[in-house]
C-alpha cells in the first residue's frame, strides 16, 4: 500500500540513515521544520527519498544503498518555489537565480501532501509564518480511516460507508412497492402449487382409469367415466387458477416495474441536469443518453425477474424435487444425473459470455455517439467534404457492433443446444429405468412403481427442466444487469454537482455588489488558471474584462455563476459567499450571455421567455428590441413565431448572439454577464446595442467582457486578464496612461482598424 | 502527383509562419549549472532551464520534439521544436532523452495478474516496468483512455499513468479479465 499523505510528512518516520546522513549537512532533529517522503528519484527510479526542511536549508536524501542527495539549498539563495506538474509526476522545483532547479519528483500519488509541503516552502521562503496545521489537516484524497481514495467532489469512502451492491440497491428502489411485492410473492407460491396439481391428477387418470393395476379392485364403468369427469375438471380448474395468477402476476410486475423504470428516468434526468459543467466535460453525450434510454430498462427486467423469472424458477425447481423425490427418491437422484454437467456447462458459459455483454454495450453507445456527432456536425461534413470519410468511420462503428452482438449471440446459438441435449439424456435415462421399474424388474431401485407415476415422474421432469435452464440463463440476464446497473449507479453517485448549503442564506433583493477575494481555481486542481485574484464590483458598476483568449475571463464567470466552485478563496455577492447561497436564488439575479448561445428548438419568442416562461408578450419585444434583435425579427414571416432549428440553424451567428442577449435582459437579472455576447455582431449592430445596453443596464452591476476594446471605452472599470491575475485594472483612461498590457492592446486594435477602414 | 512543390505552395507559406523548427545547423544544446539544460539558438537568445515536451507521444515518441522554458512570471515559452531528433549530435540526443526522461513517468504494464472490483473501484495487480505493481482506479469511462490503435492508458486513483500498449498483445486469459471490466 502506497504512504498516505497523512503520514508522508510527519518527522518521526525519518529512517536512520537518512537522519544520520542529514546530520552529516548540518540537519540536527531541533532544528528540522518538516519532512516529507517522495516515492521516486529525479530520474523517475522508484526508490523512497526523503526531503528535509529546516529553518535555513532543503536537502534531499535517497534511502537506497548509495543514498543519493540533492543539495542541500540554502533557502536564503531561492527566489521562488512551485510544484511543476509534468505527466505522471511532478517535481519540486526551487528558483536559484532565475531558473527552477528540480529539487525532488514525486509521483501523482503524492500531489497533495507534496502541495502542501511546497506551501509550507513558499512561507519559510517569503519570510511568512509557518502554518503547521496545513501539514496535519487530514487529507481531502485519501479516506482517513482505511486510506481507500475517495472519490473526487467529496461523497465519503465507498469502504467505510459500506456502500451496498447493485442489487441490494435495486431491492431498495422497490420499497416503496413492498405491499404489492409480498403480495405478488404470495401469489407466485399460490401458483406454483398450482403448477404441482395437473401430474399428480393425471396419475390418478392413467392409474385408476385408463390403465389401471391388474390386482385392483375393477371398477364399475360409470364410476371411471365419473372420476375421469371428476380429473378433468380438476385439471381444468387447476390451470384456469394458473392462468388467472399469470393474468395478475403479469400485470402487477409491469405496472411496478414500469413505474420504477419511470422514476428511475426521472431521477437520473434529475441528476444529469445537477451535474456541473465538468462532469460533461469528460462524458460522451452518447454514453449518457444510452444510460437513461437502455440501460434504466434492465430495471424493469429486474422487476420481472423477480416477480416471473428468478424467485418463481427457483420455487419450481424446489416443488418439482421435492414431488420426484416423494415418488420415488431413487429414480429421482438417476433424473438428476445431468444437472453436474448442466451447472458445468452454465459456470463455463457464463465466464466467457461475461465480458461480451460488455461490448455489446459498448458498441452500442459508441455506435449512438458517432451518429449524434454526425447529425450534429452535419454542416461541418459537409462543407469540407468528408461524408466518404463519414460513411466509413460509421461502417466500422456499425462491424463492430455486429461483431459483438454475433460473438454473444452465437454462443448463446451454440450452448443451448447442447444443453437441451444433455437435459434430455435425464430424459432418457429416466425412460430406461422408469420403463423397467414399471415392468417389475431392476428392484435395487425399489419397489416398482405404476404407470401412472411415470407418467408423472415425465409430466414433473418436463416441468423441471424449463426452470433449471432458466436459471441457468439467469446468470446471463443477472450479468447485463450488474453492469447496466452500474453504469446508472455511477450517474446516480457521481458528485460532481454543487450543492446547496444547508443552512442558506436567503435573500429576497440582491444589490450587487461582487467581490472575488484571493481566488484560485483550475478544472485541474493542480493547474490552476485564476491564481489568486481579487477584486470588487460595486452595485451598478459597469465593468469590463479584457484579456488574451485563455487568461481566464470565461472561467471568472464559471465561477461567478457558480458552475464550479474555487479550490481557495471565496466569490462574493453582497458580502455572502456564493457557496452559502441556493443555487436557485443566486441563478435568478444572474443573467448571462453565453461566448456561444445555445438556442433551443423553440419558436423565437419561446426562446426569448426560456428564463421566464410568463413574460407579457409586449415585455418579449421589449427585451429584443433593446438588445438589437426586434428588427430582424419582425423582417421574418412568421415574426416571433418562427421556429427555429436544432440550435438555432436558420439564423446567423450574430442574431442568435442578440436573441440570447434579449433572453438574459428579459429575465430583469441584477448582475448582467456578457462573456464576448457581441463577437460575431458587425460594429454597427454593436454600437446599436451597446446604447440599448447603457439604458438598459443602468443600475445593474454589467459585467462585458469583449475582444472590441471600443466598447468597453465607457466602462467605470476595466480590468485586465493576464494568465489567471488581475494584471491592471481602472478606467480606460487610467489604463492608457499606464501603458502598459491594456495599452498595447488598444494599439494593436486601433491599427487593425485603420487598415480595415 | 510528382510536382516540385512551388516556393509558393501552402507548405511553404505555412512553414513561414508557423512554428520555428530546430535543426543541428541552428541550435546547440547542452549542459548547465545544476545540470539544467541550456539551448543557443543562432540569432537569437541563449535559453537556459530548458526542458522538452513530446508533441505526439503516442504516434511518434522520437520525433516533434517541443523545447520550451519557463520565462518572466512563470510563463511557459516554446523555443522550437526538433522534428528529428536523431540528426542531431550523440551528446544532444541523450540530454533531450534524459530531459525527456524527466518529464514524462508511464508505468507500463507487461502483466495483468489480478483485477477486483470492489465499492466501484478497480483493484489492479500487474507487472509494470518489470517490478509487480498494484493501483486502485476508479471503475469509471474516463479513466482508461484509448493509447493508439489498440492500447489503452489507465489512470489511476491519483491520476497516475498506467500504459496497456497493446491490448491484443496480452495473453487470452488477461485479456478476458481486462475486458470483462474495461470494456469500452
Ligand atoms: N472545461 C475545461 N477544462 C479544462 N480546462 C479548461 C476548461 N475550460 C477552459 N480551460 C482552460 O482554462 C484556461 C482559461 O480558459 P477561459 O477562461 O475559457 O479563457 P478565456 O479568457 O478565453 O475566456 C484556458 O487555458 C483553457 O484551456
Ligand atoms: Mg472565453
Amino acid at each position: 500500500m502506497k504512504p498516505t499523505p497523512l503520514n508522508v510528512i510527519t518527522i518521526g518516520r525519518i529512517p536512520a540513515t537518512v537522519r544520520e546522513r542529514a546530520q552529516a549537512f548540518g540537519f540536527d532533529d531541533d532544528c528540522l521544520q518538516f519532512a516529507i517522503a517522495s516515492d521516486l528519484a529525479l530520474d523517475g527510479r522508484a526508490t523512497e527519498t526523503w526531503v528535509l526542511v529546516s529553518s535555513t536549508h532543503v536537502v534531499v536524501i535517497g534511502t537506497g544503498e548509495n543514498g543519493e542527495t540533492v543539495g542541500p539549498f540554502e533557502l536564503r539563495t531561492a527566489t521562488k518555489v512551485r510544484a511543476f506538474h509534468a505527466v505522471g509526476s511532478a517535481f519540486l522545483q526551487l528558483q536559484i537565480d532565475g531558473l527552477y532547479v528540480d529539487v525532488a519528483r514525486y509521483s501523482n500519488s503524492l500531489r497533495e501532501p507534496f502541495g502542501r509541503a511546497i506551501g509550507e516552502l513558499k512561507c519559510l521562503i517569503e519570510g511568512a509564518p509557518a502554518r503547521p496545521e496545513v501539514l496535519s489537516r487530514p487529507s481531502e484524497t485519501l479516506c482517513t480511516r482505511c486510506g481507500l481514495p475517495l472519490p473526487s467532489g467529496g461523497g465519503g469512502c465507498p469502504r467505510c460507508l459500506r456502500k451496498q451492491g447493485i442489487f441490494a440497491r435495486t431491492l431498495g428502489l422497490m420499497r416503496p412497492y413492498w405491499l404489492s411485492i409480498i403480495l405478488l410473492l404470495l401469489v407466485m407460491l399460490g401458483g406454483v402449487g398450482l403448477d404441482l396439481i395437473p401430474p399428480m391428477l393425471q396419475r390418478m387418470l392413467v392409474d385408476r382409469v385408463l390403465a389401471p393395476p391388474a390386482d385392483a379392485a375393477l371398477m364399475a364403468h360409470a364410476e371411471s367415466i365419473r372420476l375421469l369427469i371428476w380429473i378433468l375438471l380438476g385439471l381444468v380448474a387447476a390451470s384456469a387458477g394458473r392462468m388467472l395468477l399469470n393474468i395478475f402476476i403479469g400485470r402487477t410486475s409491469s405496472i411496478i416495474g414500469t413505474r420504477i423504470t419511470k422514476e428511475l428516468r426521472e431521477r437520473l434526468q434529475r441528476k444529469l441536469v445537477s451535474l456541473n459543467v465538468e462532469y460533461y466535460n469528460r462524458h460522451s453525450v452518447g454514453s449518457l443518453m444510452s444510460r437513461v434510454l437502455y440501460d434504466v430498462d434492465y430495471f424493469q427486467g429486474f422487476v420481472t425477474q423477480v416477480a416471473q423469472g428468478f424467485l418463481l424458477n427457483l420455487m419450481l425447481v424446489l416443488g418439482i424435487g421435492a414431488m420426484l423425490f416423494w415418488m420415488n427418491w431413487r429414480l429421482a437422484l438417476l433424473a438428476l444425473l445431468p444437472i453436474p454437467f448442466v451447472v458445468a456447462g452454465t459456470t463455463f458459459f457464463w465466464r466467457h459470455i461475461y465480458p461480451r455483454y460488455y461490448r455489446v454495450w459498448d458498441s452500442q453507445s459508441k455506435l449512438s455517439q458517432l451518429l449524434s456527432g454526425l447529425l450534429s456536425g452535419i454542416r461541418l461534413v459537409k462543407a469540407f467534404g468528408q461524408e466518404a470519410r463519414e460513411e466509413r468511420r460509421f461502417s466500422q462503428a456499425a462491424g463492430y457492433l455486429q461483431q459483438s452482438r454475433r460473438g454473444l449471440e452465437t454462443s448463446v446459438a451454440t450452448f443451448n443446444p447442447i444443453m437441451g441435449f444433455v437435459f434430455g439424456l435425464g430424459g432418457l435415462i429416466i425412460w430406461y429405468a422408469g420403463g423397467r421399474l414399471v415392468l417389475g424388474e431392476m428392484r435395487l431401485l425399489g419397489e416398482p412403481i405404476t404407470l401412472g407415476t411415470l407418467m408423472a415422474f415425465f409430466a414433473y421432469m418436463g416441468m423441471f427442466y424449463g426452470p433449471v435452464s432458466a436459471l441457468s440463463m439467469f446468470s446471463n440476464w443477472a450479468t447485463g444487469f450488474l453492469s447496466a446497473g452500474q453504469r446508472v449507479f455511477e450517474v446516480m453517485d457521481a458528485t460532481a454537482s454543487i450543492s446547496d448549503p444547508p443552512n442558506p442564506t436567503r435573500r429576497a433583493a440582491v444589490e450587487g455588489r461582487i467581490e472575488f477575494r484571493q481566488v484560485v481555481f483550475g478544472y485541474d486542481p493542480y493547474n490552476p488558471v485564476l491564481k489568486g485574484v481579487s477584486f470588487v464590483i460595486e452595485p451598478g458598476q459597469f465593468i469590463g474584462i479584457v484579456g488574451k483568449s485563455g487568461s481566464g475571463k470565461t472561467t471568472l464567470v464559471n465561477l461567478l455563476c457558480r458552475f464550479y466552485d474555487p479550490q481557495e478563496g471565496k466569490v462574493l455577492l453582497d458580502g455572502v459567499n456564493l457557496r452559502d447561497l441556493r443555487k436557485e436564488d443566486l441563478r435568478r439575479h444572474i443573467g448571462l450571455v453565453l461566448q456561444e448561445p445555445f438556442l433551443f428548438r423553440a419558436t423565437i419568442a419561446e426562446n426569448i421567455a426560456y428564463g421566464r416562461p410568463d413574460a407579457e408578450p409586449a415585455a418579449i419585444l421589449n427585451a429584443a428590441k433593446a438588445a438589437n434583435a426586434h428588427d430582424f425579427i419582425a423582417r421574418r414571416p412568421a415574426g416571433y413565431d418562427t421556429k427555429l432549428g436544432e440550435q438555432g440553424a436558420g439564423l446567423s451567428g450574430g442574431e442568435r448572439q442578440r436573441i440570447s442577449i434579449a433572453r438574459a435582459l428579459l429575465c430583469d437579472p441584477r448582475v448582467l454577464i456578457l462573456d464576448e455576447a457581441t463577437s460575431s455582431v458587425d460594429t454597427e449592430s454593436e454600437q446599436e446595442i451597446q446604447k440599448a445596453l447603457a439604458t438598459v443596464c443602468r443600475g445593474r452591476t454589467t459585467i462585458a467582457i469583449a475582444h472590441r476594446l471600443s466598447t468597453l471605452k465607457n466602462a467605470d472599470r476595466i480590468f485586465v486578464l493576464d494568465e489567471g491575475r488581475v494584471a491592471e485594472s481602472g478606467t480606460h483612461e487610467e489604463l492608457l496612461a499606464l501603458q502598459g498590457l491594456y495599452h498595447r492592446l488598444v494599439r494593436i486594435q486601433t491599427e487593425l482598424t485603420r487598415i480595415e477602414s | 502527383m510528382n510536382e516540385q512543390p512551388s516556393p509558393f505552395s501552402l507548405e511553404n507559406t505555412l512553414a513561414s509562419v508557423g512554428v520555428r523548427r530546430l535543426t543541428p545547423e541552428n541550435t546547440t544544446i547542452f549542459e548547465g549549472t545544476f545540470s539544467l539544460l541550456h539551448c543557443a539558438v543562432r540569432g537569437d537568445n541563449l535559453y537556459r532551464g530548458v526542458f522538452a515536451v513530446l508533441l505526439f507521444p503516442v504516434t511518434y515518441p522520437n520525433r516533434f520534439i517541443s523545447l520550451r522554458y519557463t520565462g518572466e512570471k512563470d510563463k511557459e515559452h516554446e523555443i522550437g521544436i526538433i522534428e528529428d531528433l536523431a540528426t542531431f549530435p550523440e551528446e544532444a540526443q541523450h540530454l533531450i532523452r534524459r530531459n525527456l526522461a524527466r518529464h514524462y513517468k508511464e508505468y507500463l504494464i507487461t502483466r495483468i495478474h489480478r483485477i477486483r472490483q470492489e465499492y466501484g473501484l478497480l483493484f489492479f495487480e500487474v507487472e509494470a516496468d518489470g517490478h509487480p505493481a498494484s493501483f486502485v482506479m476508479p471503475w469509471r469511462y474516463d479513466r482508461a483512455e484509448e493509447y493508439g490503435q489498440s492500447g489503452k492508458v489507465l489512470l489511476d486513483a491519483f491520476d497516475n499513468r498506467y500504459i496497456i500498449r497493446d491490448v491484443n498483445a496480452l495473453s487470452a486469459t488477461e485479456r478476458r479479465m481486462f475486458t470483462s471490466f474495461i470494456y469500452w
